[in-house]
C-alpha cells in the first residue's frame, strides 16, 4: 500500500469529499491561497477559489456563527482553526448553539460542521498546545474525534464531513509528518471503534492521539522486560468504544490510560470510571491514568519533555501495575 | 551555621579548576576578605578570600591539591567559634540513610509509609476485584491467602496459586503400607534373578488348535465321568515334560561349581493371588497321566488361592510355566525362576488367518497362540533352546505324538 504523511492523508480525504459534494467549503485564517498554516488545504484553493476556501479575519467566534448558520440552511462547512486554542474563542457559539440546536428543534435542523485544529505540544508554549479533549466529550451533541494514524485521519475526516451534527476533528502536531499506509479511493472510518494497534495480555495501555505512538514504543520496551501490553486507539473520544476496551481489560485485567491532557475530568478520568462501572470484576488491580503535567504548556524544551508522558514514563508505570 | 568553600569560577566559561594551594592552615581563624586558597584555573592562578569568617575546616576526603575538579565542587567549611565545638562533616556520625528512602525515584513525594497492622483488631484483607471474582469461582478462601500486590493485596496470580496448592492437596494420596514378607520374597528373589541369571527370550507362534480340540475332547469326557478336566496349563506341563524329557539340559541347573541334569521334571504352575505371584508345583510329572495331573493341580491351585498351601508344595520344581492368555496376552518375557534356568511364557489362544498351503494359496482359520520361553544363557545355548522350544511347539500341534511318551 502507499504510504503517505498524515496531513497528506487527512487533505486527500477533504478534496475527495469537497469534489464529491459541492456543498462543503473550508473557513479559516490563511487556508485559501496559502493551503493553510498546516498544508491542510494545499492545492484546493486552485480547484475551487475563494467561494469554496474563504480566508477569513482573526474573528473565531463571528465565523464560527457564519458557519452554523450556514450549516442549517444546507451546506457543509469546515472550520480550520488552524490551533485548537483558537477554537476556544468561539466557545460560545459551539456550545450554545451548534451542539445545542439539534436538540432544540427536535431534530429538525441538522448542524453538520467539522471544527478542525492542532493540539498537543510541540515547542508551541503555552497559547498554541491545548489538547482539552474532555471540554467537548462533555458535551452531548458533539463528537470528539482523535486520529493518530494517516489511514485514519483520512477515514475519519471523511466520516466527520459526512456527519450531520458538529464533529471536533483535533490533529496532534506531532502526528503530522508521520507517515502511513493509505488505502486508495474511498476509504471510511466509522465512528466508535477503537483499533486495538497491538496485542498483548498482560496490561492494556489506551493511548489517546499522539500518545498512542508512546505507547507503542514504551510496549517494545516492556517486550524486553518480558511485560505484554496490549495498546488500543480509540479513534473517536464521543463516541467511546468502551467495548473494545472492556474486552481488552477482561484478558488483561489490567489498565493504563495514558494521555498528554491534564488528568482531572480528563478523558483518562472518564475511561476508568466506565471501565469501573462495566468491568470492575475484571480488574486486578486499580485503573490507572498517566498524564501531562497540571500545568500550561512551557516553551522550554527540556521542560516540555518533563511535563509529557514518554515512553520511558509510560514503560515504567506499566511496571508499577504490574505488581500493584 | 557553617559556610561552604567551593571552588569558584573564574570565568565565565571556566568549567574546572583546581585548589592549588591553602593560604590558611586547617583549624586556623579566618576573618572575612582574607586571602584563603589560590585556584589554579586554564591560565593562571588566582588568590581566593574569604567570603565569611570562622575556623578553615578543610574537607578529609576533599580534591588534592592540583587535582581538576568542576566548579561548585566542596573544599571544606569556615565554622563560626560557636559552632566549632559540636562540628561535624555532613556524613559523619549520621545514621545510615535507609535503603527505602534512597530507592524512591527522585522528583516523587516520599510515600507514607503503610500504617503497621493493629494488634487488638482483625487485618483488613484487601484483595482485587478480578481476584475476588476468579476465588469465587475457583472455590478458593481468599481471607488466608497473603497477597503479593502492594501492601499485601491479593491480585489474581496469588488466587490461582493458592487454586494450584488447593488442588494438589485435594488429590487422592499415595496409599502406603508396609511391604508384606512374600511380596518381599518375590521382589529379592525377581531381583537376584535379573541380576544374576543371563536370561534370552525366545518367542514361536503355535498352531493350538489340535490342542483346543483335544482339551475340548476331555472337557466333554470329564462331563461323563465326572472327573476334573485337564486345564491348558496341565496339558501344557504334561507336553513340557515329554520335551523336557527329550531335552535333559533344559530340565537342570547350576549348584555352584557343577551342572546338575535333574532326575524328574518337577513343573511349576504360576498363579495369580490376592497376595501376589504363587508357584505350587505338580511333581514327578513324567510319571503321571493328565487325569492325576488334573487333580492334583486343581486342589493345588485351589490351596493356593485359599492360602492353606505347604512350604513343601512350593519347593523342587525344575521347569515353570506361566500362562496370561486369559488377560489376552500374546507374548512376553518372563523372568526366570532361579535356580531352574528357564520357563515357559504361554499367550493366548486365539483364532487367525493362516496360510496353511502356499502352493493353492490356502488359507485357513486356525487357533493361534505364542509361546515365550526364557533360558538361562549361562547354563543353555540358543539353539538347545530353540530345539527344545520347537519340540513343544510340535507337541501342541500334534498332541497325539507326545501321548506316545
Amino acid at each position: 500500500m502507499r504510504e503517505l504523511t498524515f496531513t497528506d492523508a487527512a487533505r486527500e480525504g477533504l478534496a475527495e469529499e469537497m469534489a464529491r459534494d459541492d456543498m462543503i467549503f473550508v473557513v479559516g485564517e490563511g487556508i485559501g491561497a496559502r493551503g493553510g498554516n498546516f498544508n491542510t488545504t494545499v492545492g484546493l484553493y486552485d480547484l475551487y477559489g475563494e467561494k469554496r476556501l474563504r480566508d477569513t479575519p482573526i474573528s473565531e467566534r463571528g465565523f464560527t456563527g457564519l458557519c452554523t448558520g450556514a450549516a442549517v440552511l444546507g451546506a457543509r462547512p469546515v472550520i480550520d482553526f488552524m490551533f485548537l486554542d483558537f477554537e476556544l474563542d468561539a466557545l460560545g457559539e459551539i456550545i450554545n448553539q451548534m451542539s445545542r440546536l439539534r436538540w432544540m428543534s427536535n431534530g429538525q435542523v441538522k448542524v453538520p460542521i467539522v471544527l478542525r485544529g492542532g493540539v498537543g505540544l510541540a515547542s508551541t508554549g503555552p497559547h498554541h498546545s491545548a489538547n482539552l479533549f474532555s471540554i467537548f466529550m462533555h458535551l452531548p451533541g458533539l463528537h470528539v474525534v482523535v486520529p493518530v494514524f494517516p489511514a485514519d485521519a483520512k477515514g475519519l475526516l471523511k466520516t466527520s464531513i459526512r456527519m450531520d451534527d458538529p464533529v471536533i476533528f483535533l490533529e496532534h502536531k506531532k502526528l503530522m509528518k508521520l507517515k502511513g499506509p493509505v488505502p486508495d479511493g474511498e476509504h471510511l472510518v466509522p465512528f466508535g471503534q477503537a483499533s486495538v494497534v497491538r496485542q498483548g495480555k498482560d496490561l492494556t495501555i489506551v493511548g489517546i492521539s499522539f500518545t498512542v505512538i508512546e505507547a507503542l514504543n514504551a510496549a517494545n520496551l516492556l517486550e524486553k522486560e518480558g511485560i505484554s501490553a496490549e495498546v488500543i486507539d480509540p479513534r473517536t473520544l464521543a463516541p467511546l468504544d468502551l467495548a473494545t476496551i472492556l474486552e481488552s481489560v477482561s484478558k488483561t485485567h489490567r489498565l493504563l490510560v495514558v494521555d498528554e491532557d491534564f488528568s482531572p475530568c480528563g478523558a483518562g478520568a472518564e475511561i476508568a470510571a466506565q471501565v469501573m462501572e462495566q468491568g470492575f470484576y475484571e480488574l486486578d488491580a486499580p485503573v490507572r491514568r498517566m498524564n501531562g503535567a497540571f500545568v500550561p504548556g512551557p516553551y522550554s524544551p527540556p521542560l516540555e519533555a518533563a511535563v509529557i508522558p514518554s515512553a520511558q514514563g509510560i514503560a515504567k508505570a506499566a511496571q508499577a501495575l504490574m505488581v500493584e | 551555621m557553617a559556610f561552604e568553600i567551593t571552588l569558584p569560577r573564574l570565568g565565565w566559561d571556566m568549567v574546572e579548576g583546581s585548589l592549588a594551594d591553602w593560604l590558611k592552615k586547617d583549624g586556623e581563624l579566618v576573618k572575612a576578605g582574607e586571602m584563603l586558597f589560590t585556584v589554579e584555573g586554564d591560565k593562571a592562578i588566582q588568590e581566593i578570600e574569604a567570603l565569611d569568617s570562622g575556623y578553615l575546616k578543610t574537607l578529609p576526603d576533599g580534591p588534592q591539591k592540583g587535582e581538576k575538579v568542576p566548579v561548585g565542587t566542596l573544599l571544606g567549611y569556615l565554622v563560626p567559634e560557636e559552632e566549632l565545638a559540636e562540628f561535624q562533616f555532613p556524613g559523619q556520625g549520621l545514621e545510615p540513610v535507609p535503603e527505602q528512602a534512597v530507592a524512591q525515584p527522585a522528583g516523587l513525594p516520599l510515600e507514607k509509609p503503610a500504617p503497621a497492622p493493629v494488634d487488638d483488631r482483625k487485618r483488613r484483607v484487601y484483595i482485587s476485584p478480578y481476584a475476588r471474582r476468579l476465588a469465587q469461582g475457583l472455590g478458593v478462601d481468599w481471607q488466608g491467602i497473603h497477597g503479593s500486590g502492594k501492601g499485601g493485596r491479593i491480585m489474581a496470580l496469588d488466587v490461582e496459586q493458592a487454586a494450584l496448592i488447593k488442588q494438589k492437596a485435594a488429590q487422592p494420596a499415595a496409599e502406603r503400607h508396609v511391604i508384606t514378607p512374600l511380596r518381599k520374597k518375590i521382589a529379592e528373589h525377581m531381583a537376584y534373578s535379573a541380576h544374576t541369571s543371563a536370561p534370552v527370550t525366545l518367542t514361536t507362534e503355535v498352531d493350538a488348535t489340535e490342542l483346543v480340540a483335544l482339551r475340548k475332547a476331555l472337557k466333554e469326557d470329564s462331563a461323563i465321568t465326572g472327573q476334573p478336566a485337564p486345564s491348558y496349563n496341565d496339558l501344557l506341563a504334561k507336553l513340557s515334560c515329554q520335551a523336557l524329557l527329550e531335552h535333559p539340559l533344559i530340565n537342570a541347573r547350576i549348584e555352584g561349581e557343577e551342572v546338575v541334569q535333574m532326575g524328574t521334571v518337577n513343573i511349576a504352575v504360576a498363579v495369580d493371588t490376592e497376595r501376589g505371584l504363587i508357584v505350587p508345583v505338580l511333581k514327578d510329572v513324567e510319571t503321571k497321566t493328565l487325569r492325576q495331573l488334573a487333580r492334583e493341580s486343581a486342589a493345588l491351585i485351589e490351596r493356593t488361592r485359599s492360602g492353606s498351601i505347604t512350604y513343601e508344595e512350593l519347593q523342587g520344581a525344575t521347569f515353570t510355566i506361566t500362562n496370561l492368555g486369559m488377560f489376552e496376552i500374546d507374548a512376553f518375557t518372563p523372568i526366570i525362576d532361579l535356580p531352574q534356568c528357564s520357563i515357559l511364557g504361554v499367550g493366548r489362544i486365539a483364532p487367525k488367518q493362516v496360510v496353511v498351503d502356499v502352493e493353492t494359496e490356502k488359507v485357513a482359520i486356525r487357533q493361534c497362540m505364542i509361546l515365550s520361553l526364557t533360558f538361562d544363557h549361562r547354563l543353555v545355548d540358543g539353539a538347545q533352546a530353540a530345539r527344545f522350544l520347537q519340540r513343544v511347539k510340535r507337541f501342541i500341534e500334534r498332541p497325539y505324538l507326545w501321548m506316545a511318551g
